[in-house]
Order: C-alpha cells, then structure tokens, then sequence
C-alpha cells in the first residue's frame, strides 16, 4: 500500500518452545512515529530487531522501504538508523571522533557537525563518550543512528534508565526527527512517552499486538472514559449519586464515578453542593495506555520513573 | 570488502590503544620484562661462581698446593674456615652447601705416597650447584694426581661453537620471547575485546552498519601484526642494548611473526566465541596459552623435556614459531625454517576461517 514503509504480516519468532513474537500484523507509515509499547519480556525488541535485520524470523513477510529483510538485509541496513537497546561506542574517543567513525562506515552521511547541532552536543563534541552521562550518551547514540541520514529511524528503548530531564531531551529530538520528515520507529515501557509521541501505536504483550492504533482512539476503546474521584467521600454520597443514575461506588475512602458525558459532571458537583456531604477534594482523570493495559492484561505496565 | 572501513577502524583502534595507558604500558612492558629477566640470567651463566668452604687441618704444604689448584678452576669462590671449628655445626649455622675437609695428615700421606690421601667433600645434594662443584673437585684431583705421578695427557677437549656470530644463551631465547609475546598479545587482545564488544553492545551497533565481521577482523588482525612488530623491535632494541644480542633479521622470521600472529589471532576468535563472558574468555585463554608458554621451547629447549611433553608440544602452534624463528634467526636454517613456517601459514589460514566463519556479533 502506499505510504506504507513498513509492512509485517504473520510475524513469528520462536526460541525453542517460548515464542517470542507469535503472528503480528502491522504496517507503518511514511513520516509518523511508531512506538511499541509493552513491558520487559513482552516482544517489543525482537520484533524491531526483526525490521533492522538483527534477527531473523522464524516465519513471516517483513518487508522494509520495499525490501525483504530476509534477502536484502545488506540494501536496508544502508537506508536505517538504528539505536539498539542499551546502546554502547568506543569509550575513548570522543563524542565527535565516535560520530565520524559511524560516519566513514556509510557512503551517504550527514556532517558531524549537522549531527552534533541536531542533538545539541556541540559543547560536548571533545568530550570522551565514557566521560558522558546516560542521557547524553544517548544523543550520540541518537546522532550515530541519524549519521547515514536514514528514511527510518528505530529507537529502541532510548530513554530506558534516565533521568526525568534527560528523558524529555530525548523526546524533543524525536520531535525533531519527526519534523525532518523521518519515519521514527520506537520501543518504550513509559506509557507517557508512547502516549505523547506517537502517531499510532501498537500495544504488546506476550509476544502479541493486544491493541494498535492511535493512541486517543486505543484509550476511546478499551479506556473507562472519563473518571471522578470525590476524595474522602462516604458511602452515602455514593448511594446519593447513584440515585441519579450515575456509575459509582465507594472504593477503599473514595467515590469513584465513571462519566458518559460532561452532564455528568454538573451533576455530581450540584448533588454534592445542595447535600452538604464533607469531602476533601474532587479529581477528574482521563483514561490513559496505563489503565488501557491493566485492563487488557489485569497487571501493570511498569512501575515510572 | 571496502579497504577504506578497514583503514577507518584500524586508525581508530590505534588512537584508541595510545590513549589507553596502561595497554600500552603492559604491551611493551611484559616483553622487555621477560627479556630483562632471562637476560639477567643467562648473561650470567658464563661467569657463575660457586662457594666452597674449605677447612685445612694440614700444616703442609700440598694442601696448600691443592686449594690453590680449586681457586684457579675460576669456577669457584673458596671461603676458609678456621680448622678448630666444628664442622656440622658450622654447615647448620651457616646454611652451607659443599664443604671441603682436608685432614691434618693431607701433605703426609702425598708426600709418603704409599697411602691414599683423603679430602672429605660434603654437599647438599638437593642443590643443583653440588653437581658442579663435585666435578670440579674431581677435576683438581685428578689433575693433581697426574702432576704427581708424572703422566702424560693422551686427550684433550678443544672446545668450539656451534653456532655462528659467538652466539650466547640470551641470543638463543630471545626468538622463543618473540613467540611468547606475539601469542600472549594476540590470543588475548582477540578474545579480549571480543567478549568485550559482545557483551557491550558495540557489536550490536557495529552490526547496524554496512561495515562486515571479515573487515573488522582483518583491520583488528593488522593491527595485531603492527603491535607485535613494535614488541619485537622494543625487545631487539632492549636486547641489543643491554644484553649485546645478536640476531639476524630475515624475511623468513617477518613472514614468521605475521604468519604467527594471524595463527592466534584466530585462536583468541574461537576462544571468545566459545566462552560465556570476558572473565571466562580470560580464564580460557590461560588454560590455552599457560601450557604453551611452557611447553613450546619458549623458555627452555625442547629436547630438555621429557619425550611424552615433546609429543604434546609438536601439536602446539608456538612451537613450530619458536623453532621456525631459531632456525632463520639463530642458526640460518633455511630448510627447517621454511617447513615451520608452512605449518604456521597452513594454521594461520586454518584459525582465521574458523574465527570467521563462528564469530557472531549478534544473537540469533
């Protein structure tokens, strides 16, 4: 299909009994980031590795930027970047030595200089990458992926590890990557991330897609909607609420009610006003990939940073 | 196969090992270590002197005669002890190991020549030495009872080398010291940052790029046969310096070391390759690399050892470098040190396609 510069039909990935990966379907678009979200263990790696032709699948067409990634790994590799998960270089050279050497291994290649400016290493550019910290270790590794000025970019797992600053370094560069017309392929267990950066993403666990598409139209479908906690309430404002056909109930010292629409809401705010009934504070959350993923699967994503 | 990525890589590597200080140190160090150490040793061979305690109980004068004629050996250092000492108690306290007792009826009994003059050597036999002064002592006697009974020497030893260019026992090993340092260098280099890569992830990124398994190994090999040539001529330099060693270098001994450098450099490949992480790697490298060190001729000459351990070092790479580089170094034995370095070219090529062909720089 047009546009389409990932396509993946019946992927299957086997070591020994355990399959890794167990018939995935997916296709990714032309310029959009694309982020696989799931915990350690779920498939996410082993399926991206399969695209970079890191890994060869047990069954299954993988076809990259209209390449068989069983036969024409070699006519691939030339137009990805890839940021392997748990990236490492050459401790003693510096961040701009590490760079050209990447560089010099491509035909077409971006200037070190481009690169360092993309990823804001400038100052850093003479500095030994063991002398880096995690997050700028990152950004070389981010501008090593970008160095062959690739059509794809996979990040897997970039901001696994750092720091909450240096996790939204990261993201703006794939804001940046994203605005440079890249195709941007990433891997994450931080629902957040995924949710404010993608395009669309596909959901994983235990080697299968349990949900893909975008985001808001994942957390519309397998989400609770909109939530309103009226902390420290009693059950007698649970029971008065429900008395107005509004969805609650008491849980642990809090109302939780599950909202259809804004009414709802006007509703529990007039009926809690004219009661009197003590409460400490009122929260309203939307649903998110987390409580999209508790819900399909009945356990946690992860715990965040 | 792109020589420019070679290049790239080999000049990487070599920025990288001079910013690494003490790789540097070791890679030169342990060489002109080994070479200083037998240096020091060998050099000293010549000329080693041995004590002999000597406690002269005879007034006369032949005893004198005779301690004269041990002095003049050259070989061993006489100290005298006085004759009322007792002389169990003098060996325990003073640690003695030969010990020489001429009695008080010495000069009596030569001068009367109708009974037998006795000296008494007593020696710790568990010393290598005692074999040597023990031969000396002999010699002197003997010597002595020929002056006495007016004989004629019928034979005598006219002594000459073998080898050529006035050759000494640092010569002799230094070729070994060129083996040894260009197996222990290269074997563990390769399984060294293999592991290391491996379990780093640079491998990992490595594998990302259109840069292939062959070239990298053939840019770090080169690498290896450049390092291994700076060792030797540190060691030659050392060696010269020092120990005024005299070696001819060949064409043969530089396809040698090359030829001898490719061989384990394609061991450390299938050490590392075979082995869970860098510390096991290291671990494999020894058990591998200790028993050549030993065995190969390295430090002491094949024919010393016994005919089973010969056996065990004809199947062992180094051994066919040390001799092949004696053969055109030392003795210019062209014959045998071509035939040496056909075997190391076979094993060479050998080792290299195996270290290729499993080295893997990704999982399955």
């Amino acid at each position: 299909m047009a546009g389409h510069v990932i396509e993946v039909k019946d992927l299957v990935k086997r070591y020994g009994d355990l399959k890794a990966v167990d018939g995935t379907n997916f296709h990714v678009d032309k310029g959009e980031v694309f982020s696989i979200l799931g915990p350690n263990g779920a498939g996410k790696t082993t399926t991206v590795e399969i695209m970079e032709c890191l890994r060869k699948p047990t069954s299954g067409t993988i076809n990259v930027l209209g390449f068989d990634v069983a036969k024409e790994a070699r006519e691939i590799r030339k137009k990805v970047g890839i940021l392997p998960q748990e990236f490492n270089t050459y401790d003693l050279l510096t961040v701009r030595e590490n760079i050209d050497y990447f560089g010099a291994m491509f035909d077409r290649r971006i200037p070190t200089q481009e690169l360092l400016d993309a990823v804001n290493l400038n100052e850093k550019e003479d500095v030994f990458y063991k002398n880096l910290s995690g997050g700028l270790k990152q950004r070389v590794g981010v501008a090593i992926a970008m160095v062959n000025d690739p059509e794809i970019i996979f990040l897997d797992e970039p901001t696994t590890g750092l720091d909450p600053k240096a996790r939204r370094e990261v993201w703006d560069i794939i804001r940046d990557l994203k605005k440079r017309g890249k195709t941007v392929i990433l891997t994450t267990h931080y629902m957040e991330e995924a949710e404010i950066l993608s395009d669309r993403l596909a959901i994983m666990n235990d080697g299968k897609f349990i949900a893909y598409d975008t985001p808001r139209a994942i957390i519309k479908e397998h989400g609770y909607g909109t939530l309103c906690v009226i902390k420290s309430g009693s059950r007698a404002v649970a029971d008065m609420l429900k008395a107005q056909g509004l969805n609650c109930e008491l849980k642990e010292n809090d109302v939780h009610c599950w909202m259809q629409n804004k009414a709802d809401l006007q509703i529990i705010f007039r009926q809690l006003e004219s009661s009197g009934a003590y409460y400490d504070e009122v929260l309203v959350k939307r649903s998110s990939l987390e409580d999209v993923f508790l819900r399909l699967t009945g356990r946690h994503l992860v715990e965040e940073v | 196969m792109k020589i420019d990525r070679i290049l790239v890589d080999l000049k990487v590597t070599g920025k990288m090992f001079i910013r690494n200080k003490g790789a540097v140190f070791w890679t030169f160090a342990f060489p002109v270590l080994l070479i200083l150490i037998f240096g020091a040793i060998f050099s000293g061979m010549n000329d080693a002197t041995y004590t002999l305690y000597v406690q002269d109980n005879d007034p006369g004068l032949y005893s004198d005669k005779f301690i004269a004629g041990l002095e003049e050996s050259g070989v061993l250092e006489i100290e005298m002890v006085d004759s009322d000492a007792n002389v169990t108690k003098y060996i325990k306290d003073n640690s003695v190991t030969s010990f020489l007792v001429i009695p008080a009826n010495f000069t009596a009994n030569v001068s009367n020549g109708t009974q037998v003059a006795y000296v008494e050597l007593l020696q710790d036999q568990t010393q290598q030495s005692s074999s040597v002064v023990s031969s000396v002592v002999n010699a002197v006697v003997n010597n002595f009872n020929n002056v006495l009974s007016g004989s004629v020497e019928h034979i005598s030893v006219d002594s000459g080398a073998i080898v050529e260019n006035n050759l000494s026992y640092i010569d002799l090993f230094l070729p070994g010291i060129i083996g040894l340092t260009a197996m222990t260098n290269c074997v563990f280099y390769m399984q060294g940052v293999q592991s290391r890569y491996y379990s780093t992830g640079i491998f990992r990124k490595l594998s990302t790029t259109p840069f292939t398994r062959f070239e990298w190994l053939l840019s770090r090999a080169l690498w290896q046969i450049a390092l291994v040539f700076m060792s030797v001529i540190s060691i030659i330099v050392v060696g010269m310096l020092f120990f005024d060693v005299h070696l001819t270098i060949t064409i043969e001994a530089i396809l040698m070391i090359i030829a001898g450098c490719l061989v384990f450099t394609g061991l450390g490949m299938i050490i590392s390759r075979f082995s869970k992480d860098e510390e096991s790697a290291n671990a494999a490298a020894s058990v591998i690399t200790f028993p050549m060190m030993f065995l190969s001729g390295s430090f002491f000459a094949l024919e010393s050892m016994p005919s089973y351990l010969q056996t065990i070092a004809k199947v062992m790479p180094l051994t066919y470098m040390n001799e092949g580089l004696r053969d055109t170094m030392i003795y210019g034995n062209a014959e045998s040190a071509l035939f040496n370095l056909g075997v190391l070219a076979i094993l060479a090529v050998v080792f290299m396609a195996i270290g290729t062909y499993i080295s893997k720089w990704t999982e399955d």
